[in-house]
């Protein structure tokens, strides 16, 4: 086994052990009756549903909404990062203005802006559609995260020496097909670390969609506490912590692998 | 007695500033079909944006540029740029070969993505002109896996792939280890030898001797001397044409 994964290992473990070992000391010889909860609402907190059978949200609503939210920002990032190394000054100055305005948006505060943005029912070439909170969250939460893969696919772009700019102008190629043909199959190996930083982060950050009042993790935990009582609140969050840790550890760790993986390619080649 | 043949390149008063700094100061030169022309002179001269001006990789403040048919300052858009970029081809100082191609992929991929040639009629060209330059069998390398030399050979043959009528090497040498120089100068001379239009700018100055019809020297922007190079090179007039000579020889 390789150093850097037995270290993995050991962090991942060792954070989970630190978490049951919090758990223990609040709750002493409670333990086991909140353990009993937790099995009890287990499949709740997961999936938003009392059997395993059907769906209503829970993490499984996070994973969704990040998954969402990170396509429509990758798309849209991928777009605005373009144009923030376009030749035209008006297109490129534009751009910049609006990653930095997107970037230096609160998350929390997007979040809360789109509830009273958007409308319960949106009307489109005469159809109604009711606008679900989680299509809200997914909106919101896109506004930061778009303009962070921008600025990922920016550094990306011009990670590529200029050389090769150059050189593709003066074989013929436009700008366009040097971008598809030349930079980015050079670039997306250099940005997957930081794109997988960016979904840890903005995973993390779905635990934020409680105020658009989709029911995520966070909101089916106080729908538990209010039920079963108080007394359960930090064992609920505990597990609440566990599940985040355990879908973004892995995550991380991959990026940082990767990464470093890329430096030594690097530096050999 | 017959028409005068026209050159293939001309430059008359070309002027290029970038932003405040003039880098060419009214440039005017003549390339004859057929013909190579040397360009010297001291690092910062201008040498290497009279190059980018001619394939208009670099857009000239007044004057005019004609090569062959084309009137390059009249090519405003990246899209009228590409018939003149069919016509002259360009060899960089550091190869700037696409890494994650391989040799063959690099040669083929603009002559078939942008020219719209036949890809088995490419290939075979670019098959002769690999074995031209002794790699024929390093079409599947990828550039990271060639010397320096080679890699260079690759991007002539890359440059060559689109069939110019007129090649720009810009200190094709000047990042190469000295036994690799040699083989990559070799190819230039054969091409010479053939009648491609060369127009390089070097600083290997036996090699400009031997090999140039024309040897231009720049200096501060402008052509100081032009003259076969016999006379340019054992006879120069301008004394900042002798301070340079003295330095490099």
């Amino acid at each position: 086994m390789s150093r850097e994964l037995t270290h993995a290992l050991i962090g991942f473990f060792g954070v989970i052990a630190v978490l049951g070992g919090v758990f223990l000391a609040a709750y002493g010889g409670d333990s086991l009756d909140a353990v009993i909860v937790l099995t009890n609402r287990a499949s709740l907190l997961l999936i938003g549903s009392n059997s395993f059978d059907s769906v209503g949200g829970g993490f499984l609503a996070n994973i969704g909404i990040s998954l969402a939210s990170m396509v429509v920002a990758t798309v849209l990032g991928v777009s605005l990062g373009g144009a923030t190394t376009a030749p035209n000054p008006m297109v490129r100055n534009t751009a910049i203005l609006v990653v930095n305005l997107m970037r230096n948006s609160p998350w929390l505060v997007v979040l809360y802006a789109m509830l009273y943005l958007i409308p319960f029912r949106l009307s489109i070439f005469g159809t109604e559609y009711w606008v679900s909170p989680a299509a809200k969250a997914v909106v919101g939460l896109s506004v930061p995260v778009t303009a962070y893969m921008s600025e990922v696919f920016r550094a990306g772009i011009q990670s590529v020496p200029d050389g090769q700019w150059e050189s593709a102008r003066a074989l013929g190629y436009r700008r366009g097909a040097i971008l598809r043909r030349i930079i980015l199959p050079q670039a997306l190996p250099q940005m997957i670390p930081n794109i997988m930083t960016t979904y840890a982060m903005l995973f993390i950050g779905t635990s934020l969609v409680v105020v658009t009042g989709t029911k995520d993790v966070l909101s089916v935990a106080k729908t538990v506490i209010a039920s079963d009582g108080d007394d359960y609140a930090t064992a609920v969050y505990l597990f609440v912590l566990l599940l985040f840790f355990i879908y973004c550890y892995p995550i991380a760790t991959a990026s940082r692998a990767i990464e470093q993986k890329i430096r030594k390619a690097g530096l050999h080649g | 007695m017959a028409e005068p043949i026209p050159p293939i390149v001309q430059l008359t008063d070309v002027r290029k500033a970038f932003g405040s700094v003039e880098v060419l100061k009214g440039i005017s030169m003549e390339v004859d079909a057929g013909n190579v022309v040397c360009i010297i002179g001291p690092s910062g001269s201008g040498k290497s944006t009279v190059l980018r001006c001619i394939n208009g990789l670099v857009s000239i403040n007044s004057g005019s540029i004609r090569v062959d048919t084309h009137q390059v300052e009249t090519l405003r858009t990246e899209k009228m740029l590409v018939p003149l970029r069919h016509d002259v081809s360009m060899v960089f100082q550091q190869y700037n070969l696409f890494p994650h191609k391989t040799v063959l992929e690099n040669v083929l991929m603009a002559p078939i993505q942008v020219l719209k040639r036949n890809p088995d009629e490419v290939r075979s060209l670019a098959e002769s002109l690999l074995a031209k330059v002794q790699l024929a069998d390093r079409g599947d390398a990828y550039p990271g896996q060639l010397s320096g030399g080679q890699q260079q050979r690759v991007a002539i043959v890359r440059a060559l792939a689109m069939e110019p009528k007129v090649m720009l090497f810009d200190e094709v040498t000047a990042a190469l280890d000295p036994e690799m120089v040699k083989e990559v100068l070799g190819v230039i001379r054969d091409l010479a030898n053939e009648g491609m239009t060369c127009i390089l700018v070097t600083h290997e100055m036996r090699f400009a001797e031997e090999i140039a019809d024309r040897v231009y020297f720049t200096d501060g922007g402008i052509i100081v001397e032009h003259a076969p190079p016999k006379q340019l090179f054992h006879n120069p007039e301008d004394p900042r044409l002798r301070a340079f000579l003295d330095k490099v020889l």
